[in-house]
């Protein structure tokens, strides 16, 4: 029987998300939406959705006068990727 | 998006997708930190020679602080546009810049506090001491970018840094030609790198 696949990370915007964010330090949400092509509106849910999750963590500040919003993944969070990643290996065993 | 015809197949290919996407590219202007902090050296080791030359007072080489100059601009620029991303390779160069800066600001404090023990404080350690920290961090920042110009170009600083640290050991004398020696290191070691990394990232943005 094969492990379902965190139902959480396993939506196509969050997935790549997580994905972009566990290859860089950090990025703003300008950089997240020009490379998942998502609209603003929902990629904010869904960083909302992996934020509570304790996945990411979301930092609100402002350079000059343009509010700036940076994401970074945290430990659970590529914990979480690393998890994922194994169970989706299982999927492609034996093909 | 829908989440509904997402597959396992289809978060494969994503997860491979987002990777190429995040894979760094040197973006244009890339050298740049090298080429004003470059310039910035060889300008001032002229100023400084002709002013102590046709002066003879080495009070004059107090011009050299300006080299805080160039940094102060990029910090009040970096403050002004944060970068849209920061890779590890961004964060693990700028952490090596803020230890050589660090070790720049101690070598500074160190020389003032000992100056004041034994009554007199020399400076002329800054110079060969600038050039081996310089040549350090470059040498380290072409090892994290893989750029071997970067890698090689401080030989030349460590050489006349090292010659300037056995003038000093040996006579306990530095000439007025060491400001000179100092600017001609920085052509080699940021002024050429820069104009070379600068290159490299254009032709790999014209590629893109």
């Amino acid at each position: 029987m094969l492990k379902e696949l965190n139902p959480l990370i396993h939506s196509q915007l969050r997935l790549s998300i997580m994905t972009l964010l566990l290859s860089v330090d950090e990025a703003d949400f300008n950089y997240l939406k020009e490379q998942t092509n998502a609209t603003s509106g929902n990629l904010s849910v869904q960083l909302d959705k992996l934020n509570e999750a304790g996945y990411i963590t979301i930092e609100k500040s402002f350079v000059g006068k343009k509010p700036r919003t940076a994401c970074r993944i945290t430990q659970a969070g590529q914990n979480a990727m690393a998890e994922y990643v194994e169970t989706l290996k299982t999927y492609f065993k034996g093909l | 998006m829908n989440d509904n015809l997402f597959s396992e197949k289809d978060s494969l290919e994503l997860i491979s997708q987002m990777l190429r996407q995040t894979k760094r590219n040197m973006e244009v202007g890339s050298g740049n930190i090298f080429l004003y902090y470059g310039y910035s050296a060889f300008i001032i080791s002229i100023v400084v020679f002709v002013v102590v030359y046709f002066t003879a007072n080495q009070v004059w080489a107090a011009l050299w602080f300006l080299m805080f100059v160039p940094n102060i601009v990029i910090q009040i620029k970096n403050r002004k546009e944060r970068p849209p991303v920061v890779t590890y390779m961004d964060k693990a160069i700028a952490n090596t810049w803020s230890v050589i800066g660090a070790m720049f600001m101690l070598t500074i404090i160190a020389i003032i506090v000992f100056g004041f023990y034994i009554g007199f404080c020399n400076f002329a350690l800054m110079l060969p001491l600038s050039l081996l920290y310089a040549g350090i961090g470059t040498a380290i920042t072409g090892v994290i970018m893989n750029v071997k110009v970067l890698i090689y170009a401080p030989l030349m600083a460590f050489f006349v840094g090292i010659y300037m640290l056995a003038v000093l050991v040996s006579t306990n004398e530095a000439t007025v030609f060491w400001h000179l020696y100092f600017g001609l290191a920085f052509i080699f070691m940021m002024i050429i790198p820069g104009h070379v990394i600068n290159r490299i990232s254009k032709q790999q943005c014209l590629k893109n």
